[in-house]
């Protein structure tokens, strides 16, 4: 999985955003990973992509199910220094988060 | 029972009963304490000066399990950039969650409560805090340990510390359940 991923979603609603999304990870070396875990609920985990990172309700969604099924999902890219930010900030919102170089897995 | 959270136009609305309160009071608190850093914060005035108070040059990843799923490693893979990125960020991720934690336990004293956007939030982020410290206790680690605990919904199934602090998590979830829909229908109303 890399960056990319985070450009998938399924609402119609979010298209054209996710295209420029796709866009922008190319540019971008590091990626905020979130783990699943099985306490945090999942509509707190779409509440905190969509009111932290500014997403849709679909987009955030997608991301969510995407932790929730395949265990990870690169959440966002950006600068080190933007990823090290995000990636604490998800901690004080008890998600469980790492920063890593983009396609590092 | 509690009531559950609504999104009204006043703001987020929600209602403990007074015993509810007194238990989810102390399991903030008992947060609170187990986030309190084992050392004093760094009184170097240059430090403050660039913004460095953050930063804590003993910090190690914290030895209880609970602890270390509210303060986790950053960096997966490398145990020294794990660490020196904590030595730069823990003091104030630790500060910020006791901030929101007894934010909470101020707010949980009022009912029926009338949050808005930020004190919902501060309550979404301490309910949470309280779950995974909860679960951590539980030895919840898959959805399948989370399943086998759901039944405990009543007292009455309540006969040793297990239960009674699954029974504890179960409302717990509930209350945040609660809370985040109503929060996530307030934002769908605003859009």
């Amino acid at each position: 999985m890399n960056a990319m991923t985070v450009g998938f979603a399924t609402g119609t609603d979010t298209e054209e955003k996710v295209r420029t999304d796709e866009k922008t990870d190319l540019d971008q070396p590091w990626v905020v990973v979130v783990w699943n875990d099985p306490v945090n609920l999942m509509s707190y985990v779409s509440y905190v992509f969509q009111s932290y990172f500014g997403y849709s309700e679909a987009k955030a969604r997608t991301l969510m199910l995407e932790v929730h099924e395949e265990g990870r999902s690169a959440v966002v890219s950006g600068t080190r220094e933007k990823v090290e930010q995000d990636t604490v900030a998800l901690h004080s919102y008890g998600l469980w988060a790492t920063f890593e170089k983009a396609g590092s897995e | 029972m509690a009531k559950p959270f609504k999104s009204t136009r006043r703001g987020i609305t929600g209602a403990l009963e007074p015993g509810e309160a007194r238990l989810l009071g102390a399991l903030l608190d008992d947060v609170v304490t187990m986030l309190e850093p084992d050392t004093a914060p760094s009184e170097d005035p240059l430090a403050a000066l660039v913004g460095m108070s953050g930063a804590d040059a003993q910090a190690t990843a914290p030895d209880d399990s609970a602890v270390r799923r509210l303060l986790p490693d950053a960096v997966r893979g490398d145990d020294d950039e794990a660490l020196a990125f904590r030595r730069l960020t823990e003091r104030s991720l630790r500060e910020q969650k006791i901030g929101a934690l007894r934010g909470s336990a101020l707010l949980i004293e009022s009912s029926p409560m009338t949050l808005n956007d930020d004190q919902a939030r501060l309550l979404a982020q301490a309910l949470n805090d309280v779950r995974l410290v909860l679960a951590d206790r539980l030895s919840i680690e898959s959805e399948e340990d989370a399943e086998r605990l759901h039944d405990i919904a009543d007292s009455k199934d309540v006969d040793d510390v297990e239960s009674y602090l699954a029974l504890v998590y179960n409302f717990v979830t509930w209350l945040q359940e609660s809370l985040v829909r109503a929060m996530l229908k307030a934002a769908r109303l605003d859009r």
